[in-house]
Order: structure tokens, then C-alpha cells, then sequence
């Protein structure tokens, strides 16, 4: 009995271990949707001052990659971990750090799976 | 690995242990890889000595911990900066005022308490965002409109007691002001409630804020006299209708008398956030266009000369919306009444109407619907203005320093402070911004704003180019008697110091107050400008 209820323990640590470190691409996009659309997202935005346009950050992209690359991130297929790991923790070009209270590391994971559709680089 | 002030790294590792067994070992952040994550983004510092960087972070889950991250600190003189969603970015974001700060990171305090949509009030923690609290109202279908800052990440509570605002009618964008009741964590530790909130079993804490006696709720915005753990808000009933109506001005000394009237109509509470503009020099926050700084370019340039610019151009010299919010039959008997006004009072003012819209903006309609703020929907949609756009292409900013200088409400005051910007930017060699046709913005419903955003930079060299000018705009400004309302750690001290009139008597009376209330000098020490005694040599 006790042999049983000690496997079914470690079953169940191993389970929460393992949800842990899987990261969750769907999560990603509920995460992603929260934190980094209203600057990130493929929407057009109005505004009094600038007319209609892309989301900010959509709008900067779009300046700097000059049709290169796609402006909107989910569109990009090149996007690795690391890259967007050291841009959410660090910030780039007014889009400031983001803090483990704001976007936790596992949630952070779960951006990357959904970004690099889970070729994370 | 930076320590607080005095402290050895073996008292420090001791506190942090404490502090662990506080809030859990999860949220106490003290890797260089972690406490490098409340670095502020747009600091005018950037990695140079004088950056204002934490030593450590601890995030509490719920007041009891609060207090007892407050007792840990005054046992071991631990200064601790309290951040709510940490997003006042131009402000300090999450980097504390002193270095060596541990940040109490109340982001995790997250819940919205309760939200009233017959007495029109919420009851919100810190981390709850202005985002959060509105889809929290939209889910449960609340009739109840926010007010909200030009960004939505911020919280309700950080963004009141930073003297935040927004956009709708002004008893609600005055973000403070329209506050209701506080609960305080003291900074020895005791909990505080204001208003009806001290009395025990009182239903009325979000309908009375004034409670019996003094009222102390103005001592925790921009200042370090303990850390607010709850906040009320008064909230706009939801209108039925918004409308917007527009005037048009075509002379340069019409600004005078539309100013009049926008005040009548606001003082009135008719009219939300007026918004001025002016369309003979292309709109606000765009520069100097060339034909402008070709008339500048010989001083100054007479009314005289003002007039004939803007016939040559045949564009009007002025416009302004007014924004109405009710039931239809008001808001449209209010514009007819506005146009009235205006036309009496401004010969050859134009007038145009647009579409009534019925609140609430349906949710699929709201990234597209341009006015937003004007209606309480939280965005980032403003950054467009200071992020990589058309104006800064191969160059933009880290990050941005904005500057807002208090006037009094006339066009004299106006254009007095657009000449006065005008020529201290051209003193220290940036590009011209301010003009004979700057606006103001009417965040503040009593008074103007005559604002700025100086670029800052993850570079020394020019960020200190920047320093330059935000010190000369404030040392100019005070000359003329205007000072600022809200800026970043960096100015504080130098802010604060415009506010001088009997020899200081001000921040004097508030530092005795801080050495009674905080004499461990624990909590944020030299937030505006307030020192604890043992620290007042640190003033910038």
C-alpha cells in the first residue's frame, strides 16, 4: 500500500515536472495575445495623431526590415529563442524589459514555442 | 552584485533569507540576471555610474506580506521602492529613486476587489492594470467606463499616486483625484485605511473619502511615506452616447477666446478633455515644418506676421474638439449650445460634426476605433509617437523622457512657454519642436500643458546631450513660474526644487514629516525629492 501510494507520488511529480518543462505553444499564444499584441499584433490601429496604421511595434518593424522580413512577429519563421528571450528580458528600441512577475520563465518558454512554432533555434 | 547603503554582504544575504521566508524563496530576486530585469528601460543613465539600479527584488503575494517585508527592512535599514505594475516607464519604471533599493514588486497583488456599477466605484490592488480592469468589466457586461493614461499597462493605483491622468470628463482623469479611499501599508509595518475605510465594518469605504479629521491620502502619491496595498476609484457611470464636435479658427489671436470658451464648457462639466490643434502648422507633435522655421528664423516672429502666415497658407490657425459624453438628446443639445457659444464669440468660427457613437464600442470594433482613451479602452497605440515611426527611422530612441511644464490656462501662457521651449531646445542644439502654433494638452482640466518628450539612449554620450536639455527646460521654466508635474528619479530633486517659495518651506515641512512617520528612512528614500534626515547630502 504504502510501495503504491510512494509510485502514484512520484508519478505525479513527474507528471507536474514534466508539464514544467513542455512548453505550450497553445499558452504561447494566449501569453503573446496579453503581453505583446497590443504593440506586436497584425490589426490596424487608428489613432487621432497618426491616422490608421500597424500597432507600434508592427509599424517600427515595418520601418526597419523594409519588407525583408514579415513586420508582424507571428509571421516570422527565422525568430529563435535566444533572440527573443534577450529582446522580452532586455528590451529593444523602446519596448522595455520584461520582469519574471509580468511574463514568468515558463511562460516565457510558451511564447518561444509559439513564435518558432517549436523550432526554437 | 549592488548592496543597500551600509549594509555587508553577509547582513544583506541574512535579509534576503528573511525576506524569502516572507514571500518564498520564487519571489525574492537577487541573481544580477534577475535584478537587472528592474533596470529602467529609458533611464538617462544607462549604464553609467548614476544609474539608479536595485540590489535586490522581493515580490509579496498579499499585505500581510507586505508588512512583514516592511519589518524585515526597518530591522536591518534595508531602503525598500515599491512598484505596482512597474511600468511607469519615463518616469523610473521598476528602477528605484536610491541605488542599493530593494524593489517591493507588488505585481502579484493583482485582484480586483470589487467593481460597482450601481455606485459607480472599483476597489483594485496594485498589479491589477488598467487592461485588466477593463476586460474585468467588459466580461461581467459592468456598466462602468474607465479612464485611462495614453498606456494601458499601467496600474490604476501607480499611475493615480504618480499624479497620472487620462482623457474623459475631469473629475475622472485626474486619476488621483477621482481616487476613494486607501489602505496603506506604514512604513513600520501597521496597516492604514482612509476615508470611510477606518470605520470598522463601514460598507461606504469607496463612497466617502474623507473620513473625520485630516485626510492624508495626498502624503502617498509621488512621495515615500508608506505602500498603498489598496485603492478605490470613483468611475464614470457608461454614457450612452459619445460625440464628438469639431471648431475651426481661421486668425492666430482667436486662440485667445477659444480658449475662453473650451473653459466655460469644461468648468461646466459639459465637455471632456478638450484637444486642441493647430492645422496651420500641420498638427501637434510632428516639428517644426519648413516654412515655419523659415519665418523663425530671424527671432521670433510678430502676431503681424503670425496672421499673414496663416492666410497665405489658407488653412485655419486653430482647431478644437469637444468631446460630449451622455445620453444622445444631451450630447447633441450640448454641442448646439458649444457652436452657439463659439460663434458669438468668434467671427467666421467653422464648425464640423461627426458621427454620434453609441457606447459601448463593440469589442471586435475596438483596436480600429480611434479615439480610445477618449472612451476608457486601454492601448499602447501611443507609442506610434515614440517608437521607430516615419520621424526616426534609421535612428530611433531607447526610450524617451517627457517633460511637462504647469501653466496657467491662457494663450499668453502658451505661447509664452512654446517660445521659451523653442529657444532652449535651439540653445543646446536639437532640432526644433515648438513653434508660434504648439498646443497644449488639457490633461489637468485647470491648467495647461506645454509638454515635451526628450529621446534618451543605451549611450552616455548622448544621453548626457539629453540631461542638458531636460535641466535647462526645467531651470527655464521655473524662471518663467511654471513647474512640472511628474518626471523620472534622474530630476527629482531638481524638479522639486523649482517649488521653492519661502526658502524651501515646503519640502522642509515634508522632510519633518518623514523623519516622524519613516525614521528609519526605509521607504523609497529621495522619492521627490524627500530625504530621510540621514540621507540628505544624497540630493542631486
Amino acid at each position: 500500500m504504502k510501495r503504491s501510494l510512494l509510485l502514484l507520488v512520484l508519478l505525479a511529480a513527474s507528471q507536474g515536472a514534466l508539464a514544467q518543462t513542455t512548453p505550450s505553444a497553445e499558452n504561447g499564444r494566449t501569453v503573446f495575445a496579453k503581453w505583446c499584441t497590443p504593440c506586436h499584433g497584425a490589426d490596424i490601429v487608428t489613432g487621432e495623431l497618426w491616422g490608421r496604421a500597424p500597432a507600434p511595434g508592427t509599424a517600427a518593424l515595418q520601418l526597419k526590415y523594409r519588407g525583408e522580413l514579415p513586420a508582424v512577429l507571428e509571421e516570422r519563421t527565422d525568430l529563435t529563442g535566444e533572440f527573443i528571450e534577450t529582446v522580452v528580458r532586455g528590451g529593444l528600441f523602446g519596448m522595455p524589459i520584461t520582469r519574471k512577475t509580468e511574463i514568468s520563465d515558463s511562460e516565457l518558454e510558451d511564447i518561444i514555442a509559439y513564435l518558432t512554432k517549436g523550432d526554437a533555434g | 552584485m549592488a548592496l543597500p547603503p551600509g549594509l555587508t554582504e553577509s547582513r544583506f544575504s541574512e535579509a534576503l533569507e528573511q525576506f524569502a521566508s516572507a514571500v518564498g524563496s520564487d519571489w525574492v530576486f537577487s541573481s544580477d540576471e534577475d535584478v537587472a530585469l528592474y533596470r529602467d528601460s529609458y533611464s538617462v543613465y544607462w549604464g553609467e555610474e548614476e544609474e539608479r539600479v536595485a540590489s535586490a527584488a522581493v515580490a509579496p503575494a498579499n499585505v500581510e506580506q507586505v508588512q512583514q517585508v516592511v519589518r524585515i527592512a526597518n530591522r536591518y535599514g534595508i531602503p525598500l521602492y515599491p512598484i505596482s505594475t512597474g511600468r511607469n516607464l519615463t518616469y523610473g519604471g521598476s528602477a528605484p529613486t536610491l541605488s542599493g533599493s530593494v524593489v517591493v514588486d507588488l505585481k502579484r497583488m493583482n485582484r480586483i476587489l470589487k467593481v460597482d456599477d450601481e455606485r459607480n466605484f472599483a476597489l483594485v490592488e496594485p498589479g491589477v492594470s488598467y487592461y485588466d480592469l477593463y476586460n474585468y468589466i467588459r466580461d461581467n457586461d459592468l456598466r462602468v467606463m474607465l479612464d485611462v493614461p495614453d498606456p494601458g499597462w499601467g496600474s490604476p493605483i501607480g499611475n493615480s499616486l504618480d499624479h497620472g491622468c487620462g482623457y474623459t470628463l475631469s473629475p475622472f482623469r485626474d486619476h488621483f483625484g477621482s481616487h476613494c479611499g486607501m489602505e496603506v501599508v506604514t512604513p513600520e509595518g501597521d496597516v492604514v485605511r482612509t476615508g470611510a475605510g477606518a470605520v470598522p465594518g463601514s460598507d461606504a469605504w469607496q463612497d466617502f473619502h474623507y473620513g473625520a479629521g485630516p485626510t492624508i491620502n495626498g502624503l502617498f502619491a509621488q512621495s515615500n511615506f508608506g505602500i498603498v496595498t489598496k485603492m478605490g476609484f470613483w468611475l464614470m457611470p457608461l454614457p450612452e452616447a459619445f460625440l464628438i464636435g469639431t471648431v475651426t479658427v481661421p486668425r492666430y489671436r482667436d486662440f485667445a477666446a477659444l480658449i475662453r470658451e473650451a473653459s466655460y464648457l469644461e468648468d461646466l462639466y459639459l465637455i471632456g478633455m478638450p484637444w486642441y490643434t493647430s492645422p496651420a502648422s500641420g498638427g501637434a507633435f510632428i516639428g517644426t515644418p519648413p516654412e515655419l522655421a523659415a519665418l523663425m528664423q530671424d527671432g521670433w516672429p510678430s502676431t503681424g506676421q503670425l496672421e499673414e502666415f496663416v492666410r497665405a497658407k489658407g488653412v485655419p490657425a486653430w482647431s478644437l474638439d469637444l468631446r460630449f459624453y451622455g445620453p444622445e438628446e444631451t450630447v447633441r443639445a450640448n454641442w448646439a449650445a458649444a457652436r452657439r457659444r463659439l460663434a458669438a464669440a468668434i467671427p467666421d468660427a467653422a464648425f464640423e460634426d461627426h458621427d454620434l457613437v453609441e457606447l459601448p464600442i463593440p469589442r471586435d470594433e475596438e483596436t480600429s476605433f480611434s479615439h480610445k482613451p477618449e472612451v476608457g479602452i486601454p492601448a499602447l497605440d501611443a507609442f506610434m509617437l515614440v517608437a521607430r515611426n516615419p520621424g526616426t527611422t534609421d535612428d530611433p530612441p531607447d526610450g524617451h523622457a517627457d517633460f511637462f511644464a504647469m501653466l496657467p490656462r491662457t494663450a499668453d501662457a502658451v505661447h509664452s512657454a512654446a517660445r521659451v521651449f523653442a529657444e532652449t531646445y535651439a540653445e543646446v542644439g536639437f532640432p526644433p519642436l515648438h513653434h508660434p502654433f504648439s498646443i497644449p494638452v488639457s490633461y489637468y482640466s485647470r491648467c495647461f500643458i506645454m509638454g515635451t518628450v526628450v529621446p534618451t539612449w543605451r549611450d552616455a554620450e548622448r544621453n548626457a546631450r539629453s540631461r542638458t536639455l531636460y535641466e535647462r527646460l526645467v531651470a527655464r521654466c521655473g524662471e518663467n513660474g511654471w513647474g512640472c508635474y511628474r518626471t523620472a528619479p534622474a530630476f527629482q530633486d531638481l524638479v522639486v526644487s523649482q517649488y521653492s517659495f519661502n526658502d524651501n518651506a515646503l519640502l522642509k515641512f515634508q522632510e519633518k514629516l518623514k523623519d516622524g512617520i519613516d525614521p528609519n528612512g526605509i521607504i523609497s528614500p529621495g522619492r521627490y525629492g524627500i530625504w530621510p534626515a540621514s540621507m540628505r547630502n544624497n540630493r542631486a
